[in-house]
């Protein structure tokens, strides 16, 4: 789809942001689940030996590490797959981080199907769901490299616990380098009146890539707090919505998006593009699975054209 | 000749007092976790009621949250809060919720989930190395497995300023633990995952002291206590009955009979 030479590393993206914040803030921490190297951390870890945190394999314990460094006053982030945070310790990211209201920053890497060869296991398609349920809880998804060092400056000073969710595969940058990141605000990529496309994360470039004029595209990368006001004076001008999400239907953005359109008796064509109720199985191109389950360009392009 | 008579230590009346303040509560209240509670009541007075520690500086949490009945008697008892606030347990305006919460003045950590308090002051322990982390844990909960991830942790970061007492008063919800779960020589298992390790009568204020002070000054090591008590000490027909684990609208035939014990 792109050419090699125009992507970017999300996670190495994360992982060199977090290495400029540590030069400047000697009291931010990386916890570690044994997944250094697959988030990039290497680095980090040798040039920040003393606050970089292995936990091992014990995703559990990891998040009640992190939960008390952050008690103690320092900067903490958590980093592993998603899958596994919180796919594994979410009582305890419920109880010993929110609850408590630990500011946290929680990195769950290999969101989504785009963790393609590594199967159903791997592929978390329930973090959102997840961590946009907990109280004191925000959440947010990069949609690429540019903008994830920016949600990664932002969230370093914020002082709630927050989830950040990112994927494995390199993907090409069409965020604005020149915006700025401010939580509860979405992007508008493209400005349209016929139908407002709503999503997160890398799949976004999906829409923008088609450059169809009728599409307003808003990048929702604060899913909670979401920017209501933004999206429901689009959808209040195009009548058409299309969610688009690498993420279950349950629990996702979509079911979000619906909840707002309802409350504020808005009348709209809704349309969830969104893995349905299934698991995800391995491949070699995480395009493939996106268009097995029907979140893919190709059902994009139907959907417009259906929805017009 | 008197062999077995000692002198009753000077902190005997508070822990009476206290013990009728929690009976008091869950009799109140219509439900409440009073075995744990009272098992662990000499514990927690052994280390506010010494010159040891200042929780003022260092930390405390205490993991089984369901046990915090004595934890907030023995804060209202230090005037952290006024005492009539615990006549308010479980009411849905008050601070004295069910289980412990930094709501309430003097807590560090919320807890309720068991096997995530060893984490979190693992965590704050290696976040705060000037001052001790003592964490209170039980013997049921550690049937969870994040229990024994923050014990290989804290042996790895050789959190010498970590101390986890376990309050071992083999019973939990549903049963004894050798029943539901065996936990025995735990005191072993800690010792081959790194840690110091004293076991004391969990109800003697003397050998707690002891413990205590020999566990602050472990400090390269993290220092484990297994406190041997027992559950719902004090009144003698609910000791060691897993029954009294938690109690649901008690009579006031058997308030009245637990009340006339404590009172003795």
């Amino acid at each position: 789809m792109n050419s090699t030479d125009n992507l970017h590393s999300i996670r190495q993206a994360f992982s060199d942001t977090l290495i400029d914040l540590a030069g400047e803030n000697l009291n931010l921490y990386v916890v570690s689940a044994d997944l250094k190297s697959s988030l990039s951390l290497s680095k980090f870890a040798s040039k920040f030996r003393g606050r970089f945190i292995e936990c091992g394999v014990a995703e559990n314990n990891a998040a009640g590490i992190a939960a008390g460094l952050a008690k103690s006053g320092k900067t903490v982030f958590l980093a592993t797959y998603a899958c596994f945070s919180p796919g594994i310790n979410w009582n305890t990211i419920k109880q010993s981080i929110c609850y408590n209201n630990l500011p946290v920053k929680i990195i769950g890497s290999h969101g989504g199907l785009a963790s393609a060869d590594l199967g159903a296991t791997h592929q978390m398609l329930e973090d959102i769901a997840l961590m946009r349920s907990l109280p004191n809880m925000d959440v947010f998804a990069p949609a690429d490299a540019l903008e994830t060092a920016k949600i990664i400056h932002t969230v370093s000073h914020s002082p709630k616990p927050a989830y950040i969710r990112l994927v494995r595969p390199s993907t090409p940058n069409f965020t604005n380098s020149r915006s700025s990141f401010t939580i509860g605000h979405s992007q508008i990529l493209q400005t349209g009146s016929k139908i407002t496309v709503l999503g997160y994360g890398p799949i976004l470039n999906s829409a923008l890539s088609l450059k169809n004029k009728n599409l307003e595209i808003i990048n929702c990368s604060s899913i909670k707090p979401l920017d209501s006001k933004t999206i429901l004076s689009s959808i209040k001008k195009t009548s058409r919505c299309i969610i688009i999400e690498d993420h279950q239907k349950n629990g996702g953005l979509g079911e979000a998006v619906a909840s707002l359109i309802l409350t504020h008796n808005l009348k709209s064509k809704f349309i969830h593009l969104a893995v349905d109720d299934q698991f995800g199985r391995s491949a070699k191109n995480y395009f493939d699975l996106y268009d097995l389950h029907c979140i893919g360009q190709k059902e994009l392009i139907r959907t417009i054209k259906n929805i017009l | 000749m008197k062999l077995f008579s000692k002198k009753p230590h000077q902190l005997e009346p508070l822990a009476k007092q206290l013990r009728l303040d929690i009976l008091n509560m869950v009799y109140a209240a219509h439900s409440g976790h009073l075995g744990g509670s009272l098992s662990n009541l000499d514990i927690i007075i052994s280390l506010y009621y010494s010159d040891i520690f200042n929780f003022d500086r260092d930390h405390f949490v205490l993991s089984a949250g369901h046990t915090c009945l004595s934890h907030y008697a023995v804060l209202a008892s230090l005037g952290k809060f006024p005492k009539k606030l615990l006549n308010t347990y479980t009411e849905i305006n008050s601070i004295i919720q069910g289980h412990e919460s930094t709501d309430v003045p003097g807590v560090e950590f919320s807890s309720g989930a068991l096997g995530q308090g060893l984490s979190f002051a693992a965590g704050l322990a290696l976040g705060d190395k000037d001052h001790h982390t003592i964490c209170l844990t039980s013997d049921g909960e550690h049937d969870e497995g994040q229990i024994w991830e923050a014990i290989m942790f804290a042996n790895k970061y050789h959190l010498g300023n970590l101390i986890n007492i376990v309050d071992c008063n083999k019973f939990q919800i549903d049963g004894s633990t050798a029943d539901i779960m065996p936990t025995d020589e735990l005191a072993a298992k800690y010792l081959r995952f790194g840690w110091t390790v004293t076991s004391v009568n969990g109800h003697n204020y003397h050998d707690l002291h002891k413990a205590i002070v020999k566990a602050k000054n472990s400090s390269i090591y993290p220092a484990c206590i297994i406190a041997h008590t027992t559950l719902a000490k004090g009144i003698s027909f609910m000791e060691k009955d897993y029954h009294y684990h938690d109690i649901k609208d008690m009579s006031e035939d058997i308030y009245l009979k637990a009340k006339h014990e404590l009172d003795r």
